[in-house]
């Protein structure tokens, strides 16, 4: 127990920061079909606001990095993704790569690709007694802020007039329209969200890295787009599901892995990522009507 | 009668095939209009296109003065147009209660929407029994209750059905055009495309036979029934359709 | 079964196979076409100074990557982010045939004794970098190739990933995350350039073969041409077997240009570019494989050449020249292109004399 009790949270704070991404990724994907590689950036411009702000108040910079990725977010939407609307879905990933691709080379250019160090969270350094164990107190913080996060969330698309509208166009995006559920209107509140998860993965993550780099939205938005499909495209729940369950088989892997091989066990995640791919195409959890025709 | 749905000239067309050429239509207030035609007349491209769903290639399409063309397919609802399309298209994965508090999703009366959602709650008891039930549980006679009911909580001034009947065992069939007439007795403008003749002709006032993307023939049930180039005109045997 | 297929090509009449010699001369000009402005890239390269000449070497061997990648891809229309994988097993294979005994020997610790004490020569490595490419393509394209839509991205996403990794961990075979020095560097802006004419002379035999005109006739409509009896798995195995062939010797040409191999060479931003030129291009057709290569590389160069004169005295151009304006300004132009025609520059349709004359 004693044991086992640090390696979960470990995988919980891992799994957590996936869950987030790879809810912002679903978001966007159920409304619109566009599977957002931008989202990168959506976490990596706001770690850089932290780090601008190191020097101000932690609420303030924490705000303002909100705001950011939400302006973003909606820049995004109007200049690049909304002219390809209606477009096929590789287009539009490709698209979307080309904007991440944009957005980094600005970062490069505005502050070159070196480590930037930010703490936007140092009052959390320490650790609390759990179970009879230590455990990192930031760790905990970024558990308990994922599952609130989750939390409200659900509340959000279950109770909300713009939750059922959401959930209205992701199931079919016409009807909804037909029923006047404005799609400017709809696609921009995804965006707006999708920029909020990202913000908050961007504080959290770069607490726990302590830095910032051009490339630091990258490969946390890779592996939860991971995710995303392995829960199934579409299907928020699935989404989530699949954040947690690549990020504990991440940190399972690098406890549990011979020494020998923990190098490897990236390798071993996209391995297992590819046989359930094989196996379920459309995902663990697929979405309704959602289905590519095979 | 005045009309309240005004088509001139209406041409669709998807690519270089044409679906409907230069149609010319109007639906009085309180009308029941019924469109019937074959499989691939264009029935369905000239209710898409008078909602949105399709954009029209020319012509003009006006309720009560307003034109509704190169509008914005949310907005035509907002100008009193609700469509019931073809497949029915119930959100499946959302509650039958969400399903028809989306119909109001362009009204700000809450009080009314309230007592609207429960009178059709009253009217239809299964559909009060299984509003917590995801849509896409309930049978197809009670998915097309359910859509219809959807479609008149926006508290439209057209209703336009398309084949209301597709799927439907007879008895079923029946109480959907109960309901229609029932929606026309509350003062709403009926638009239905069928491909069940009779069944249209039984309801409508006035009844148009699209076929090859034109308009062969009008006029009431009676008129119709006696004319001897009505099976002509339905089975298409003087129409071509172009491509 | 093939003739069955034929009404879902794009333009089937171009591949009817028995044609009088004045059609099968029209059906070859597109190849002509291409083959002529490559030729003429690297005459006109041989009249330019050697940092030009190396940039146009490194433009032949993106053409090679990009035409293997279009070859699965364009004819396919499946989503493929392993194509740069293939290069690095490519560059790899090779880097360990050629490179002289005594370097493996200061790097390489685990390699078997036959491979640590032989060097070959650079026509084995070129073959087995493609073959091996090739053959890795075979054994992961079997479970592989049933996968379409963004299953297919993430899996060959997945591909590349897990080759990354297992290169750059591997240390005591491919030096792991130092770089693997003393590669011969034999490639010049001649043999790169004929190496891009023979990627693009082998991605046409293939495309005007039966077996990708069933491909393209799955791309049009996946489910029709398998109720017309295309065999979709096995053919989209051919094209993704073929482009690996093609992306392995692009690896090798690499290698052998840079002398230097690093495992980050082989990842993302390589992957990204390469995949923007094919969209750029036009996804649909060699053309647009070929001229989106020509466009990025070409945009690329000029941008370069205005952020060196446009420097300004007293700025360290260290910092500014590989991470700089241009940089932003060209994956700006890239998205433009995309934006604005989203079928690429050529709208997938090959060169023809009509095109150029309108």
């Amino acid at each position: 127990m004693s044991n086992l009790v640090p390696v979960l949270i470990d995988a919980f704070s891992v799994g957590g920061l996936y869950a987030l991404t790879a809810l912002g990724i679903g978001l966007i994907f159920s409304v619109m079909r566009l599977a957002n590689f931008a989202h990168a950036e959506f976490v990596t411009v706001p770690a850089y606001a932290l780090f601008v702000l190191s020097a101000q108040p932690t609420v303030m910079a924490i705000s303002a990095a909100v705001l950011v990725a939400v302006v973003l977010s909606l820049a995004t939407e109007r200049a690049a993704f909304r002219p390809l609307r209606g477009i096929d879905p590789a287009t539009m990933l490709i698209a979307s790569f080309t904007v991440s691709m944009f957005l980094q080379r600005l970062l490069v250019f505005a502050f070159d690709s070196r480590l930037k160090p930010v703490d936007p969270l140092a009052f959390l350094s320490g650790s609390v007694p759990l179970f009879g164990v230590s455990v990192n107190l930031l760790k905990l913080t970024t558990v308990i802020t994922c599952l609130v996060l989750l939390v409200a969330l659900t509340l959000f698309l279950k109770y909300t007039r713009f939750g059922l509208e959401m959930r209205a166009a992701a199931e079919d995006f016409t009807m909804s329209r037909l029923l006047g559920v404005r799609a400017n209107r709809v696609i921009a509140t995804a965006f707006v969200l999708s920029a909020l998860l990202a913000a908050v993965v961007a504080v959290l993550f770069s607490a726990q890295t302590g830095f910032v780099q051009p490339r630091f939205g990258l490969q946390i938005v890779i592996i939860a787009f991971v995710a995303t499909v392995i829960g199934g495209l579409g299907n928020l729940l699935g989404a989530a599901v699949g954040g947690f369950l690549v990020g504990v088989v991440a940190t399972l892997l690098q406890t549990y892995l011979p020494p020998d091989l923990r190098p490897f066990r990236e390798a071993f995640l996209f391995l297992i990522v590819i046989v359930v791919l094989l196996f379920r195409p459309q995902g663990l959890f697929p979405a309704r009507g959602l289905k590519e025709r095979i | 009668m005045s009309a309240l749905l005004e088509i001139r000239k209406l041409t669709v067309s998807y690519g270089r095939i044409t679906a409907l050429s230069e149609i010319d239509l109007s639906v009085g207030v309180g009308e029941i209009v019924a469109i019937i035609g074959p499989n691939g007349a264009g029935k369905s491209s000239l209710l898409n296109a008078i909602a949105g769903v399709v954009p029209a290639a020319g012509g003009s399409v006006t309720l009560d003065g307003t034109e509704m063309l190169r509008l914005p397919l949310e907005e035509s609802v907002r100008h009193g147009i609700a469509m019931v399309p073809e497949g029915r298209h119930v959100l499946p994965g959302l509650t039958v209660l969400e399903n028809l508090r989306l119909g109001a999703t362009i009204r700000t009366d809450l009080a009314a929407v309230k007592a609207d959602l429960e009178g059709f709650l009253d009217a239809f008891p299964i559909l009060r029994e299984r509003r917590g039930e995801p849509a896409g549980r309930l049978s197809g006679g009670e998915q097309q209750m359910l859509v219809i009911a959807r479609a008149l909580m926006s508290r439209p001034r057209l209703l336009m059905l398309d084949e209301p009947s597709l799927g439907l065992a007879p008895r079923i069939v029946g109480q959907v055009y109960d309901m229609i007439t029932q929606t026309r007795a509350r003062g709403v403008t009926i638009l239905v495309v069928e491909q069940n003749a009779r069944r249209a002709l039984s309801v409508a006032d006035k009844t148009h036979v699209l076929n090859g993307g034109a308009i062969r023939l009008s006029g009431t049930a009676e008129e119709l029934s006696g004319n001897p180039q009505f099976e002509a005109a339905y089975f298409g045997l003087r129409a071509s359709v172009d491509e | 079964m093939i003739d069955r297929a034929s009404p879902f090509a794009k333009n089937p009449k171009g591949f009817v196979h028995s044609l009088p010699s004045r059609a099968g001369l029209e059906r070859l000009l597109p190849l002509l076409i291409l083959v002529v402005i490559v030729a003429a890239i690297m005459l006109l390269a041989g009249q330019l100074g050697i940092v030009q000449q190396r940039r146009i070497t490194l433009g032949f061997i993106s053409m090679i990557s990009v035409v293997g990648l279009y070859v699965f891809m364009g004819n396919s229309g499946v989503l493929n982010f392993s194509s740069v994988a293939f290069m690095a097993i490519g560059a790899y294979v090779s880097a360990l045939l050629t490179m002289r005994p005594q370097v493996k020997a200061t790097f390489l610790r685990d390699l078997p004794d036959w491979l640590a004490s032989a060097q070959f020569d650079p026509w084995i490595g070129i073959l087995a970098g493609g073959l091996v490419a090739a053959l890795v393509a075979l054994i992961v394209g079997l479970p592989l190739m049933r996968l379409s839509g963004i299953g297919a991205g993430i899996a060959t996403l997945s591909l590349l990933i897990i080759c990354y990794i297992v290169l750059g961990n591997w240390t005591g075979v491919t030096g792991g995350q130092r770089s693997l020095m003393g590669l011969p560097t034999y490639v010049t802006v001649w043999n790169a350039g004929l190496a891009a004419i023979g990627a693009i002379i082998l991605a046409f035999i293939y495309q005007e073969s039966r077996s990708c005109l069933a491909l393209r006739a799955s791309r049009e409509d996946e489910v029709a041409a398998r109720a017309a009896g295309v065999r979709v798995v096995r053919e989209r195995l051919t094209a993704f077997v073929l482009g690996a062939f093609i992306c392995g010797i692009a690896g090798v040409f690499y290698g052998h240009f840079l002398g230097t191999l690093r495992v980050e060479n082989f990842y993302l931003d390589p992957t990204f570019l390469y995949i923007t030129m094919l969209v750029v291009g036009g996804m649909r057709s060699l053309t647009g494989a070929v001229s989106g290569v020509i466009v990025i590389s070409a945009l690329a160069e000029i941008l370069r050449l205005l952020e060196v004169g446009l420097r300004l005295p007293g700025l360290d151009a260290a910092i500014r020249a590989p991470a700089g304006l241009g940089d932003v300004v060209l994956a700006a132009l890239m998205l433009g292109i995309i934006l604005f025609r989203p079928q690429g520059i050529t709208g997938g349709r090959e060169i023809t004399l009509r095109g150029l004359r309108d």
